[in-house]
């Protein structure tokens, strides 16, 4: 395959803010039995003094239980689960909370959502890679199996043969299978070292590029069965810049290579086994698949597993995770891994790593350790005129947008009436009505933008939540299953406008907002019920309601 | 007691006083003045646009506009711009002398032929890239797609750079009803804020007109509401999400305020006959009705040209309702005085092939087109460029899918070397090494 020498492309050049850490040595990191939370708030802390900057206040615990439990169940809590988080003692409140939605439902469907997400982020609804990640999720499979299972995609039948939706997906572009593997699995993007060596990255030279695609260059769909295979032959050759032709060896990331081990074969063999894949890639016809015995992509994945030097595959997980946590990654942005563009915190990425890998890349544990920090559970709040940290400082919470999914199941837990919701111990109960909840957010998905760098909200969702008949008519409906037809029936009016700031916004009113919302009620007395629908859609409609804070 | 408020609406003036009082009595309030942009690119930290805000805004000043009408599939340059009458790839049609001198176009474009004054044609694209989607990205883009940033297509880039930060109207309309090639069109790294209003169902965009169920009180009210909460969320974060999600609601009512523009039964119907039946004849007329109300960019779709087979047939069905609706459209704006500051692209993924198939069809082809610019900026009667008698190759003035974005933003006045940074990424308007095409520009 040979690159297009005409174009001319511009790669990542990040400017680093770099606040005087530097990079320890194993040696010099915190132990490894270091509680996980203890340690990341030990590097966060360390690197705040270095900057001179001060952290600012923890959250109020109801801020923490509505962030955490959009964090960890992917929607706003229940009235049941507020009034359960209220009445534990508020030492231990947010462990307990912690723990309690680690083992629910939510945090299977939740984690699902978001590998779902990220991996195939263009198509909201693959059912089969979605139902394979949720086999995955709920089994507690580690992420190197996750990563095995998708790579090698040697499953056909049951819901394990969803992992090779992944790679069907680009399976018609070699390029994307190589880049979108990279940037996803490893955190780097080499795209701009395919024409040439990287202009700006001494880290990625073409053979890195090359290197990876050898992995892949094999890779096909059956015509008939439309099964992902591996030709037993084939290689990648380029052009350097010199207009030399090179073949490209398989060699990842790290230089690391691995030899090709296809078997020699005579021409009259090889060319039968040709015609044989020949058949199986463009003919309707009945054929058994070619297993090769070298089979690259195999190979990619006991490479990327054993690399100690890079330790890309780890690093990548570690900093996706945080930045879904915190919404800045420890390396942002999180496909630029390189020597160019150090860590935030290189220490705390690098103790972080040790103790994913450490521990079987298991990734509750790790999701655990950071919600469970000083770092997560601070104020999004600056209120100062001064400016305010730097995200990457980690001095204060980050304000993120709801994913359609999120901001689907949150509209659908808010609009119901509290009697609604099952008793925290009815966990048999609650399981049925989380699948439920997941299918009424699906309905969703379609109307919002999933968030990305730089996101900003459109024009069309404002429209949306204008004019659309979906809201007025499902979302404002005062029904006695309803919150609003609850409503109805509450006499004591600040009693309703509390019930109902609880149950949208997971607070009290403020004085000045009860104020306010008494005066909307009171305005027009005969029209309460309506007052009160556009009171609910202006709380919905609102920012509070919209992110994650 | 009613009075007519700021915003035209019409509020029983008890309610008004009452209601909107509350909002505005300090009760609910901002804690701090909160910028209303998070709109501009150069506002979110990360896109700064090295160009002086005076230079844009003269630029805005100047009312340029643009329709693209995009032909979808892909048309054939043998049957549009550059007929090879009597050679063997040239098909059944002849060259008809248009009103240029020296210039002659295909006759299945009669009408057009006769207002070449306005329009150059463009016959050696060579943009290499032959199948839809990525042919699509690199011609509504200007670019190859690149993995590791999403660049906006030429409509998000107009609408960027000549739309009016305070304008009540959208930047960038795009109409795309029939469903083969339709694409949404992407505003990129510039954000969802130069994202294309998308018209695919029906010719009124969705969610544009309040429902009947809502009072015209209570929607102004609701969304006076939701400001207000809105404003004192943001004040105490600094994030330009949260503001693009305020600036968002801000422009609902605007918006609403130009759905009349859609409904073509507001035209005379003289008007409405002059550009025909078809939907295409309609579309043409929405955009003209955008443009002159304000809108930047508009791009209206055609489709299906994709005709690897019955190429002939196809060709006389589309390029009647092209040559007839792109006439109207080029005479409506001329007689309005639109059509010398609207510039009109013609413009598909690829053209076809010299190859005629079995099939009597005519497959991809990227590597000797053509396209055409009317109007603003452009020297009419132009035919620039050159393919061998058969139409296989450029054999003179070669040009890529940067040059010809490079040529537009010129006839836009805009200079295409101009760089947004993306991190710390230069992106140029046009792509790095593309040159415009002086020899079409005026």
């Amino acid at each position: 395959m040979l690159s297009h020498m005409g174009i001319f492309c511009r790669c990542h050049l990040l400017a680093i803010m770099f606040c005087g850490s530097s990079i320890a040595t194993a040696d010099e990191l915190l132990p490894a039995d270091t509680e996980i939370t203890t340690a990341i708030d030990h590097y966060v802390q360390q690197h705040l003094v270095t900057c001179g900057v001060a952290a600012v206040e923890p959250a109020d615990d109801l801020t923490l239980l509505r962030r955490t439990t959009l964090d960890l169940a992917g929607r706003v809590p229940t009235p049941v689960e507020r009034e359960w988080f209220l009445t534990q003692p508020a030492s231990d409140r947010r462990r307990l909370l912690v723990e309690r939605l680690m083992q629910s439902p939510d945090f299977d469907f939740h984690q699902r959502n978001w590998l779902d997400e990220t991996l195939l982020p263009n198509q909201p609804y693959n059912d089969e890679f979605r139902n394979y990640l949720l086999t995955a999720v709920q089994a507690r499979r580690s992420w190197d199996t996750v990563f095995r299972e998708i790579m090698k995609a040697a499953v056909s039948e049951g819901p394990e043969k969803g992992a090779a939706q992944f790679l069907k997906s680009r399976v018609s572009e070699l390029d994307d299978l190589t880049n979108d593997t990279a940037i996803l699995f490893f955190g780097v993007n080499i795209s701009c070292a395919k024409c040439h060596d990287h202009p700006l990255v001494a880290d990625w030279k073409q053979d890195h590029f090359y290197g990876m695609q050898a992995f892949f260059q094999r890779t096909y769909q059956t015509r008939k069965t439309s099964s992902l295979a591996e030709r037993p032959f084939g290689e990648v050759k380029f052009a350097n810049v010199g207009g030399e032709s090179k073949t490209a060896a398989f060699m990842f990331l790290t230089g690391d290579v691995v030899a090709d081990r296809t078997p020699q074969l005579a021409d009259e063999e090889r060319k039968q086994l040709e015609e044989r894949v020949r058949k199986l890639e463009h003919d309707d016809a009945d054929a058994e698949i070619i297993v090769p015995e070298f089979r690259p992509r195999d190979e990619l994945v006991e490479l990327a597993l054993r690399d100690t030097k890079g330790q890309f595959f780890a690093k990548n997980i570690v900093n996706r995770v945080w930045a879904r946590l915190l919404g800045t990654g420890l390396v942002d942005p999180p496909d630029q891994m390189h020597s160019g563009n150090a860590p935030s915190h290189p220490e705390l990425l690098e103790w972080l790593t040790n103790d994913v890998v450490s521990h079987g890349y298991d990734l509750r544990r790790l999701i655990q350790g950071i919600v469970l920090s000083e770092a997560y559970g601070r104020s999004s709040e600056w209120s100062s005129g001064s400016e305010p940290p730097a995200p990457s400082t980690f001095a204060m919470a980050q304000t993120r947008p709801l994913t359609p999914r999120q901001l689907g199941a949150s509209l659908h837990v808010v609009i119901r009436t509290p009697e609604q919701w099952p008793a925290i111990e009815n966990t048999e109960e609650w399981t049925k009505q989380r699948t439920d909840l997941e299918n009424q957010a699906n309905g969703w998905v379609r109307e919002f933008e999933q968030p990305g760098e730089n996101f900003q909200i459109a024009v069309d969702e404002a429209l949306f939540f204008s004019n659309s008949g979906r809201v007025q008519d499902d979302l404002l409906r005062d029904s006695d299953d309803r919150l609003l037809g609850q409503l109805k029936k509450i006499e004591d009016q600040s009693q309703g406008i509390e019930t109902l700031w609880l149950a949208v916004l997971n607070r009290v009113p403020k004085p000045d907002e009860l104020a306010s919302a008494t005066a909307w009620l009171d305005h027009v007395p005969d029209r309460k019920d309506e007052s009160r629908k556009q009171l609910l859609w202006g709380i919905l409609a609102g920012p509070e309601f919209r992110f994650n804070h | 007691m009613f009075r007519i408020a700021k915003s035209g609406i019409c509020i029983p003036a008890h309610h008004a006083v009452s209601r909107r009082g509350f909002l505005s009595d300090g009760t609910i309030r901002a804690a701090g003045a909160v910028t209303v942009a998070g709109c501009f690119a150069s506002d979110m930290g990360q896109i700064h646009a090295l160009r002086s805000e005076e230079v844009a805004n003269e630029l805005r000043k100047q009312d340029k506009r643009v329709i693209l009408l995009w032909l979808a599939g892909g048309a054939s340059q043998f049957e549009t711009w550059d007929p090879k009458p009597g050679a063997k790839t040239g098909g059944p049609f002849r060259a008809i002398q248009t009103n240029a001198t020296g210039v002659h176009i295909s006759e299945l474009l009669p009408e057009l032929a006769q207002r070449m004054q306005h329009t150059a044609i463009i016959r050696s694209l060579n943009t290499k890239i032959a199948d839809h989607g990525r042919g699509a990205d690199l011609m509504e883009t200007g670019r190859l797609k690149d993995p590791s940033i999403l660049y906006p297509d030429l409509g998000a880039v107009v609408a960027r750079e000549l739309g009016r930060l305070e304008s009540k109207v959208p930047d960038y309309v795009s109409l795309y009803t029939s469903t083969e090639g339709r694409r949404k069109g992407t505003s990129g790294f510039l954000g969802a804020r130069y994202a294309p209003m998308f018209l695919s169902e029906s010719m009124i965009p969705p969610n544009i007109a309040r429902l009947e169920t809502v009072s015209e009180i209570d929607h102004h009210d609701r969304a006076a509401l939701r400001d207000a909460l809105g404003r004192r969320f943001a004040a105490s974060r600094r994030n330009h999400t949260v503001d693009s999600q305020n600036s968002a609601y801000q422009r609902v009512n605007g918006l609403m305020a130009s759905a009349e523009l859609f409904d073509i039964t507001k035209e005379p119907a003289e008007v409405q006959a002059r550009y025909g039946p078809t939907q295409f004849g309609h579309q043409c007329l929405i955009a003209r009705r955008l443009i002159e109300a304000g809108v930047p960019f508009v791009k209206v779709a055609r489709a299906w040209w994709d005709s690897h087979g019955q190429n002939f047939e196809t060709h006389q069905e589309l390029c009647a309702d092209l040559d007839h609706s792109m006439s109207v459209l080029l005479d409506d704006l001329e007689q309005r005085g639109l059509l010398k500051n609207t510039l009109v692209i013609t413009l598909g993924e690829f053209g076809r092939t010299p190859q005629i198939n079995s099939s009597l069809g005519r497959d991809h082809f990227a590597s000797a087109w053509s396209c055409s610019l009317s109007g603003l900026g452009i020297r009419g009667g132009v035919a620039y460029g050159k393919t061998d008698p058969e139409g296989h190759t450029v054999v003179e003035g070669e040009a890529s899918a940067a040059d010809l974005f490079a040529t537009i933003l010129s006839a836009l006045k805009i200079d295409h070397k101009h760089e947004y940074t993306v991190g710390a990424r230069p992106v140029p308007l046009a792509d790095f090494g593309s040159k415009p095409i002086a020899e079409v520009l005026s």
